[in-house]
């Protein structure tokens, strides 16, 4: 029911206000005696003033209008001009980079305690080292084997990232390290290169029953990585031990496990050549028998996945047969584009290939040729 | 006349009741202090406090001061905060209208 509905007769009306007037006039001064209580009990508590301050304390944080200077009237950059003696080396440095020398000055923080093990590592490695290396703070990443230079320049970057100062680049200098293995074997530089040439026998054979050992073409070094590195294959790593342990070099604890290079990538197309070459020659003398009857255990599965370079392959290790010459004129215009039999991982298989080149496998495309010309 | 103070009675006692009173109170100081009575009036009391001095003030005499002036200046903010047809700022009138009735 709302007032503007029911209309009220006039004397009511007048006493019905006066009514509501004295009602309300109650009300308020009901509000004025709490405010007053309020006033009071804060008066007596003393916080009642504390809300304001006075003049002279106004005057002195009033906010400071001019330029060069903050509202609160400091200097912005004063302390950057300004340098501190170090405790430890007594240097005066500059206030802005005296923070980061002291982390390394006094050898405390995370990055001293890199850089100090980076540089123990180098140290060990150049007083072995005929080139003249500088530091590389590689050890930021885990990579040990060698590389490509991609993988060089991104360690160029990821250091770049770490230390700000860092100008000096990293050189990988391809061939140029001739470092034989450092004292303790199992410290991880990238730049120890491993070169089986200046291994003594008793050394390699050490190294390659923990290590990898796959001689790199780029660098005729030996991957450093473990045994159960992805990127060369068990195939490989036992060429490698004949190929520097000799014949009777052992057998390596995987290769009895089919099934592990199964699930390796293979990047390299080579890696497939090499086990091709193994798996055209059957004619391989029984004292390698240990290790290509392994090989071609496994490569006998890969067989149908690349037919193509197989024919030519075949002919390539019948060079001896003139007929082919002749006949099969596409093929061997294929020889002839491939003056190299493919080349880097042969040559770890330098004794074996050389029995290939003289057995001769005579493939469908051999025998009609040799039809051919015939005819 | 008792006939209006019986009437006066009896409407607060139900306001009471109804517990509309209370909610009138609150009402009123929220748009006191929206209005900026509460503030002016705190003011007000500073001065007073500043004039007797503030060890000396008591609750007396800061009503005696005080209440006068609120009340005045309480119409005067009634006057000028409505545009309804009653006088008071509130919708009071139709509760006590609802009382009556």
């Amino acid at each position: 029911m709302k007032m503007e509905d029911m209309p009220l007769s006039g004397p009511d009306n007048t006493k019905l206000e006066a009514l509501v007037n004295d009602i309300y006039s109650e009300l308020v001064e009901d509000a004025c005696l709490g405010l007053c209580f309020e006033v009071h009990r804060a008066v007596k508590q003393g916080y009642f003033f504390l809300d304001e301050t006075d003049q002279e304390s106004m005057k002195e944080f009033e906010i400071v209008d001019q330029p060069g200077v903050d509202i609160f009237g400091q200097v912005y950059n004063q302390w950057k001009n300004k340098e501190c003696e170090c405790p430890n080396c007594k240097r005066l440095i500059a206030a802005s980079r005296f923070a980061p020398h002291l982390e390394k000055c006094l050898g405390m923080g995370r990055n001293s305690s890199r850089i100090a093990n980076r540089r123990l590592a180098s140290n060990n490695n150049m007083s072995k080292s005929e080139s003249d290396q500088e530091d590389n703070d590689d050890l930021n990443d885990n990579d040990w084997s060698y590389g490509a230079e991609k993988r060089a320049k991104k360690r160029k970057s990821d250091k770049s990232q770490t230390s700000p100062r860092r100008s000096k680049t990293l050189k990988h200098k391809n061939g140029e390290l001739g470092s034989g293995i450092s004292a303790d074997p199992y410290k991880y530089n990238y730049n120890a290169g491993i070169n089986y040439e200046m291994l003594g026998p008793d050394e390699v054979q050490s190294f390659l029953t923990t290590q990898c050992g796959v001689i790199s073409e780029h660098t005729k070094k030996m991957c450093t990585r473990s045994q159960r590195c992805p990127q060369h294959t068990d195939e490989q790593r036992m060429a490698v031990r004949v190929f520097l342990l000799g014949p009777s070099a052992p057998v390596l604890p995987e290769a009895d496990s089919v099934a592990v290079p199964e699930s390796f990538d293979i990047p390299d197309g080579q890696a497939l050549m090499s086990r091709l070459q193994w798996e055209d020659s059957p004619e391989i003398s029984p004292s390698d028998s240990a290790s290509s009857k392994a090989s071609t255990n496994h490569s006998d599965s890969r067989r149908p996945k690349k037919k193509k370079p197989r024919p030519s392959l075949g002919l390539n290790s019948g060079g001896g047969i003139g007929s082919l010459s002749g006949g099969g004129g596409g093929g061997s215009s294929q020889i002839s584009e491939r003056p190299l039999p493919p080349p880097p991982p042969q040559r770890l298989c330098i004794p074996n290939i050389r029995k290939l080149k003289n057995t001769v496998t005579p493939t469908r495309e051999m025998v009609a040729g040799a039809v051919k010309n015939c005819l | 006349m008792s006939k209006d103070y019986q009437m006066k009675a009896a409407i607060n006692q139900k306001l009471i009741e109804m517990g509309e009173r209370e909610r009138l109170k609150e009402l009123l100081r929220a748009k006191l202090v929206e209005s900026g009575w509460k503030d002016q009036l705190k003011a007000h009391c500073k001065d007073v406090i500043r004039e007797k001095g503030l060890e000396h003030v008591t609750v007396e005499d800061l009503v005696t001061e005080v209440t006068p002036k609120g009340r005045g200046t309480a119409r005067r903010q009634q006057v000028v905060g409505t545009g309804q047809k009653s006088s008071c700022p509130c919708s009071k009138t139709e509760k006590i209208n609802l009382v009556v009735q």
